[in-house]
C-alpha cells in the first residue's frame, strides 16, 4: 500500500550518499532565490530536467508525478504574470521547476531505508543531549507502516456497516468510530513494545 | 514521552495517511472538492493535543519527504516541501500545535455539551483555518513572487470549505472526547 517513490538504479544520483543530496539539494534552493538572471535560471531548469528524466523512472510516471505541482505553480505564475510583469513570472517558472525537478530527482534515487537511516544519524547529536531518543524516530516509522493497512480495513469495515443499515457513507459519521476504534488499540500495542523491551530505559543508554 | 505517547502519536499519523486514502466530498455550494486528509490539523489538535498532534504532524512531514506516497492523491516527496504550497505542508505542525493548546485551555470534561463544541470549533477556526493561512500564503508570495493580496483572493475560494472542516471535525472531537478521552492525558 505505501510503496516509496524511489526507483532502483546506479545513476551517479543513486550512489550519492543522502546527506550530500539534501546538502545540494539546500544550497542550490537557497542560491537559486539569490539569482534573477536567466543565464543561470534557464541552465538550472535544464540541467535539472536532464537529471530528472535520466533517474531511470518511466516518462509517463515522471510526467503524471509532476502534474499536479505544475498545475499549481502555472495558476500561481499566471496570476504573477498578470500582476507585476511576465519576465518576474518567467524567472520564478524556471527557478520553481528547476528546484521540484531536482528535489524529484533526489526523491527517485534515494531508498526510504537510507533516508530513515540517515534521519537517525542526523538526530544523534540531539539523542546525546537527550533532547529526543533518534531511536523512537525509526520505531515511529515503523509503527505507521505497520498500521496504515490496518486501519485502511477499519475504515472499510466501517463503511460496509453503514451500507448494511442503509445508511449515506459521509465523513462525519465515519471519522468519530474510526479515531476510537485505532486509537483504543494504543494501550496494548504500547504495552507489547515495552514487553519487548524496544525502548530501552535511558540511564541504561549511558 | 511514554511509549504509550508515541504510540499514539504514530497511530494518529497513520490515521492521516488512511484520511487520505479516503476519497474527496464535493459539497453543492462550494467550488473545492473536500478532502478527509485536510481535516487532520484540526483533528489531531482536538483529539491529541498540542504536543502530540504537533509530533503526529513532524512525523507525517518527514514521511512526505522520504519519498512516500502518504499525501491525499498519492503525492509525496521532497518537491512537494519545496514546491509553492510548502509554506502549508511545514505550517501544517504549527497550526496543529496552536489548534491543541487552544482545545486544553478551552475544553474540559464535564463541561456542558455547547461549550465543549463552541471550545472545539474556536480552536480549529484558529489553528487549522488562521495560522494555517498565515503561515501558507506568505510563503506562496515568497516563493513564487504573486502578490499577497492576489494569494489571499485567491484562498478565499478555500475558506467555505474550510468551515464546513471546522464543523465535522468539532463534532468528530467533541464525539472521541465522549467515546475516548485523550486531550487532557498529558503528553
Amino acid at each position: 500500500m505505501l510503496n516509496g517513490l524511489n526507483i532502483e538504479g546506479t545513476t551517479p544520483l543513486h550512489r550519492m550518499s543522502v546527506r550530500m543530496k539534501l546538502a545540494i539539494l539546500l544550497v542550490c534552493g537557497l542560491a537559486l532565490y539569490a539569482v534573477s538572471s536567466f543565464f543561470v535560471l534557464v541552465p538550472a531548469f535544464v540541467i535539472a530536467a536532464v537529471i530528472y528524466f535520466t533517474t531511470g523512472l518511466a516518462f509517463r510516471e515522471a510526467v503524471s508525478r509532476l502534474k499536479p505541482i505544475l498545475f499549481t505553480i502555472l495558476i500561481l505564475l499566471i496570476a504573477t504574470a498578470y500582476l507585476t510583469s511576465i519576465r518576474e513570472a518567467a524567472e520564478s517558472f524556471f527557478r520553481l521547476m528547476a528546484i521540484v525537478l531536482f528535489a524529484g530527482a533526489v526523491t527517485a534515487t534515494t531508498a526510504t531505508g537510507a533516508f530513515i537511516d540517515e534521519i537517525t544519524r542526523l538526530l544523534q547529536p540531539l539523542d546525546r543531549l537527550g533532547l529526543v531518543r533518534a531511536a523512537d524516530v525509526g520505531l515511529a516509522f515503523g509503527l505507521v507502516l505497520r498500521f496504515v493497512p490496518d486501519i485502511f480495513n477499519h475504515y472499510q469495515s466501517i463503511r460496509e456497516a453503514h451500507r448494511a443499515r442503509g445508511l449515506k457513507v459521509r465523513p462525519l459519521t465515519i471519522l468519530a468510530p474510526l479515531i476510537i476504534l485505532t486509537l483504543k488499540d494504543a494501550d496494548t500495542i504500547a504495552m507489547a513494545i515495552d514487553a519487548r523491551g524496544f525502548r530501552r530505559p535511558r540511564e541504561r543508554l549511558r | 514521552m511514554t511509549t504509550r505517547d508515541l504510540v499514539l502519536i504514530a497511530l494518529f499519523t497513520a490515521i492521516i495517511v488512511v484520511l487520505g486514502l479516503i476519497p474527496p466530498v464535493t459539497l453543492g455550494f462550494i467550488p473545492v472538492p473536500i478532502t478527509a486528509q485536510s481535516m487532520g490539523v484540526m483533528l489531531a489538535g482536538c483529539i491529541i493535543g498540542a504536543k502530540r498532534g504537533a509530533l503526529a504532524y513532524v512525523l507525517l512531514v518527514l514521511l512526505v519527504a522520504i519519498g512516500l506516497p502518504v499525501l491525499s492523491g498519492g503525492r509525496g516527496g521532497l518537491a512537494i516541501i519545496q514546491g509553492p504550497t510548502g509554506g502549508f505542508v511545514l505550517g501544517w505542525i504549527v497550526a496543529t500545535f496552536v489548534t491543541g493548546l487552544i482545545a486544553e485551555r478551552l475544553v474540559k470534561e464535564g463541561q456542558s455539551e455547547v461549550r465543549q463544541f463552541a471550545g472545539f470549533f474556536i480552536a480549529s477556526v484558529i489553528g487549522g483555518i488562521g495560522v494555517l493561512y498565515a503561515i501558507g500564503m506568505p510563503w506562496v508570495t515568497a516563493v513564487t513572487g504573486t502578490p499577497l493580496s492576489a494569494v489571499a483572493t485567491g484562498s478565499l475560494a478555500f475558506i467555505p470549505g474550510d468551515i464546513v472542516k471546522a464543523v465535522i471535525a468539532t463534532l468528530a472531537a467533541r464525539a472521541v472526547l465522549a467515546g475516548y478521552p485523550l486531550l487532557h492525558a498529558r503528553a
